[in-house]
């Protein structure tokens, strides 16, 4: 008697994609996820869906990869997805050789470019610099990393699929050489858990090596680290990318309110070294100034780093592996059957945010295989969730329009159930964040749900904390409203001092400017009205 | 007036502190208002991303500039909003304006042809604005308020005088309260500088453009400052002073003419005064005939918010000062309520006269108690809705000065 018939390890955009996937075949799944759903690489990104130009030149199965995926996306995750199209620009400073070796690359790949006339690229475009050469439109958009992981889960749900946020991986139990169940600590509470199943997919991302050495596997992931900058409002209204050899610094993805620059490239020893530096920032103001002239007096409200999980064996340019830009990001779904002797276990590793539903596809087709289901894959086909129109028409009227359409972007269909609230009680619908306009009634929703249990939760599901004043006064406000569920955010000045300590995280490495006014405004709200480095409540 | 903003001034420079929204007048007495942070530099993150805010909401701002006073940022927060109607108005969706008020817009935002068309027949402009039938049509077919203080209409100003000739010489700015409603004020302005020795040149200005602005027609507001800018430019380029008696004129010559790209823009901020303001440097100078008469009487004095964002202080109180007899304490009880023309408005009279509470109360005790007997603004709009909202007397601070001049 088994408990799932697949266990999937990570909750990142690839592992809800398979979770969805294997449901809508009707293969019983669990998801294990160490931490909230998203918290990862998934959500640590530029957040570009990539049209695949970028890979043009020197990558082209991921550049007809991403092209397709890319149109696949914008179809069934609209509500995810911003479609802002983008330009590539070349500056004095790049090769012409290279334009038009990539102009022959994106044909190759049928990425549909255009190019685009100076005059016009000024109109639209009116803080680019005066140096561009040539600029080229191309199909990128803008995804949010949250919105995409949070509904392929209730998709997924929607559809059968369990998912256990908060439980971390600690061995695997074996029968004669086959991965026959996954021992997991709800970190919580401490307990244990421990659950039978046929296949187990480690979709762990940059953890994967660890995931993989449970069974004895020994698996070889590169954690490259990218630094990325916020800025505090929307410089370009499309993505714009340098037409160079892919290099630091050289995207600029508009993203709901704010603009994201990034990345910066850089190996490190293990995916917990995401803490962003003060001289990688500098370092992308100074190669995004070559794009946007004087970049560095717009406001920066936080830097951010994530750790792509490059999977070395892909590597087809012999002896640039510890080059993270050198590396393919193809993917690859290793049978460690095949590969290693051990049954049972599957490995989905490299790739991108972009493809993740092709790689979704790929792992669930070989799961199906194993398990003799031959239900045909609808991922590409089935839209992720769909509000109804009466939802909108609701919403519009309850709050602004601007927190209206944000809302159902955020929550989908659960939109309605806070509408409801705010009907009932008018005052909940107030704006609990107002930088990015998120609803009392919105929060109290969120803080209720039984997969949230600390305010960056929250903070990942709504936008709360994360606009220009970070946190600084949406904070306190959002405490009462934890009060409430007391039991889960015990005690809760520990939770207001994570918050407060992981906002400050993204905020010291851009301490100048007004982001130093803010901050400082911040620190006389929490550390002196409130006391917190005294309070500490324990 | 050119409404283009300075992203980085404005946008990145809030640093969400309320400031704003804490002293807004509107806010403080309309809870469908979120206040000038919330429609001002929160929204514009939105509407970069091209989502409109709620027109609605922004029409609720009265353009008194409290905010733009208060901000610790500097942020232009008025200009923001108003910035944020202009583009609402120009995009395919409706401005949530019904076409009622669309026309009555289109009126209130034209006090020049109002002007020039109630001075035809004042007296009988005013007799028909006064039958109160017609002013419940007004209300019905326009959406003016019935109860509003619509000001009366005098013969037009015209310069007259003893057309003093001097080498000392002024440009005078009237705006279309004086010259429209209150000439008699203008020619006391006249009569002050000439007393003093200058000559007043008064062009035939347009109206200055703020309640067009104000009204949604933000480019013939532009239009009216470029054609009253050249009319200007040669004395402007002479080094003469405009001097004006409104304080919302003088808040668009100083502020906002200066931004618009056209000749003498580059000297209309710094030459423009507040006619106290320059009367008080003329004082500090030595300049200023102090022959003054006592003018026995206590005055109650209320700052347009438009003088406030001048940041020249209270200059008219301090120079009535300086005449013997006058005692004068200003009431710092808040906005009058009236900013303009939105007060007139059916669906913003009952906000204007809330807003405005406070000081009517202030007012109406500081008489009670004998405090003072009259009231004393500059603004010619905060003068009637003073006068309506306390029934206490108003005029503009000239008027003393006749008095102690004996002229």
């Amino acid at each position: 008697m088994i408990d799932y018939e697949v266990v999937i390890v990570g909750g990142g955009a690839t592992g809800v994609g398979i979770l969805r996937d294997l449901s809508m075949r009707g293969i019983t799944a669990l998801l294990l996820e160490q931490g909230d759903l998203a918290h990862g690489t998934s959500s640590r990104f530029h957040g570009l869906l990539h049209s695949g130009a970028r890979y043009a030149v020197k990558d082209p199965i991921s550049a007809s990869e991403c092209i397709e995926e890319n149109l696949i996306l914008k179809k069934i995750a609209a509500p995810c997805i911003s479609n802002t199209g983008g330009w590539f620009v070349q500056t004095v400073e790049d090769d012409s050789s290279f334009v038009e070796q990539w102009i022959k690359g994106c044909a190759q790949a049928q990425i549909p470019i255009h190019e685009v006339p100076l005059s016009e690229a000024y109109e639209k475009e009116p803080l680019l610099s005066k140096e561009i050469v040539r600029v080229f439109e191309v199909p990128d958009a803008a995804v949010d990393g949250f919105k995409l992981v949070w509904a392929n889960a209730k998709s997924a749900k929607r559809y059968g699929g369990h998912y256990k946020t908060y439980h971390q991986v600690e061995s695997f139990q074996f029968e004669d050489r086959r991965v026959t169940g996954v021992i997991a600590r709800n970190l919580l509470n401490g307990e244990m858990l421990t659950i039978s199943c046929k296949i187990v997919v480690n979709a762990a991302g940059a953890w994967a090596s660890k995931i993989a050495a449970f069974a004895g596997v020994s698996l070889e992931v590169i954690c490259d680290k990218g630094t990325l900058l916020a800025f505090n409002q929307r410089l370009f209204q499309r993505v714009i990318n340098r037409l160079h050899t892919p290099g630091d610094g050289d995207i600029f993805v508009p993203h709901e309110t704010i603009t994201i620059l990034g990345t910066t490239s850089e190996i490190v020893d293990s995916p917990r070294e995401n803490s962003p530096l003060k001289e990688e920032a500098r370092k992308l103001l100074a190669i995004g100034e070559e794009v946007l002239p004087e970049l560095e007096k717009y406001r920066v409200i936080r830097a951010f780093a994530g750790v792509r999980p490059l999977h070395r064996e892909d590597s087809d340019v012999p002896g640039a592996a510890e080059e993270g830009r050198e590396v393919s990001r193809t993917f690859a779904l290793l049978d460690h059957e095949l590969r290693d002797g051990v049954r049972g276990i599957v490995s989905i590793v490299g790739g991108k945010f972009t493809t993740y539903r092709l790689m979704a596809e790929k792992v669930t087709d070989w799961v199906s295989d194993k398990l003799g289901n031959a239900t045909p894959c609808r991922t590409a086909e089935e839209c992720l969730s769909e509000v109804p129109n009466t939802v909108h028409e609701k919403a519009r009227r309850l709050l602004p329009c601007a927190a209206a359409e944000k809302m159902i972007d955020r929550l989908g269909e659960d939109a309605d159930s806070v509408l409801a609230e705010i009907e009932r009680n008018p005052g909940k619908g107030k704006m609990l964040c107002e930088c990015e306009m998120v609803s009392v009634a919105e929060v109290e929703k969120i803080a209720s749900d039984q997969d949230t249990h600390h305010l960056a939760d929250i903070r990942r599901k709504t936008r709360l904390g994360m606009g220009t004043c970070q946190g600084a006064f949406c904070t306190y406000r959002a405490l009462p409203l934890l009060w409430k569920d007391k039991g889960k955010y015990d005690p809760i000045e520990k939770e207001l001092t994570l918050f407060i300590n992981q906002r400050w995280k993204g905020i010291h490495p851009v301490l100048w400017g007004q982001q130093l006014r803010e901050t400082e405004l911040t620190r006389a709200i929490y550390a002196s009205i409130l006391q917190l480095n005294d309070n500490r409540g324990e | 007036m050119d409404l283009k903003q300075d992203n980085v001034k404005n946008l990145d420079a809030c640093i969400k502190c309320s400031a704003c929204t804490a002293l807004c007048p509107v806010a403080a007495v309309n809870p469908l208002f979120p206040g000038p942070k919330s429609v001002g530099p929160d929204a514009e993150r939105f509407r970069l991303e091209g989502i409109e805010m709620d027109i609605k909401c922004l029409n609720y701002c009265s353009n008194c500039k409290t905010c733009e006073v208060t901000c610790p940022s500097g942020v232009r927060i008025t200009s923001m909003i108003l910035g944020a109607r202009e583009r609402a108005k120009q995009s395919k969706h409706s401005d949530g304006k019904t076409l009622q008020h669309r026309f009555r817009d289109l009126v209130l935002g034209r006090a020049e042809y109002l002007g020039r068309l109630g001075t035809i027949w004042p007296s009988m402009t005013n007799t028909v604005l006064s039958i109160s039938l017609m002013r419940v049509l007004m209300e019905q077919i326009l959406g003016l308020s019935r109860h509003a203080p619509l000001p009366s209409y005098h013969t037009k100003f015209k310069p007259q005088g003893s057309f003093v000739q001097s080498d000392k010489q002024v440009v005078y700015f009237p705006g279309c309260f004086a010259k429209y409603n209150d000439a008699q004020t203008a020619q006391a302005v006249v009569k002050v500088l000439e007393h003093n020795g200058y000559q007043v040149i008064v062009p035939n200005f347009h109206c200055c453009g703020v309640p067009l602005q104000a009204n949604g027609y933000f480019s013939r507001g532009r239009e009216n400052a470029k054609k009253n800018l050249a009319l200007m430019e040669p004395y402007l380029k002479a080094g003469l002073p405009v001097i004006t008696s409104c304080t919302s004129c003088g808040l668009a010559l100083k502020e906002e003419y200066p931004e618009l790209a056209a000749a003498g823009a580059e000297y209309i901020g710094q030459q423009t005064y507040d006619l106290f303001e320059f009367l008080w440097e003329l004082h500090e100078r030595g300049e200023l005939r102090e022959d003054f008469q006592s003018v026995p009487v206590s005055l109650g004095y209320h700052a347009p918010c438009h003088l406030k964002t001048q940041g020249i202080g209270t200059p008219s109180v301090r120079l009535l000062r300086l005449i013997p007899g006058v005692q004068i304490q200003d009431l710092d009880a808040g906005c009058c309520g009236l900013s303009g023309s939105y007060g007139f408005k059916e669906e913003k009279y009952d906000i204007a006269m809330q807003i405005g509470k406070p000081l009517y109360q202030s007012v109406q005790q500081g008489v009670a108690e004998g405090r003072f007997q009259t009231m004393t603004t500059e603004c010619g709009g905060c003068q009637v809705q003073i006068q309506h909202g306390s029934g206490v007397k108003t005029e503009h601070p000239v008027w003393y000065l006749i008095r102690a001049y004996d002229l």
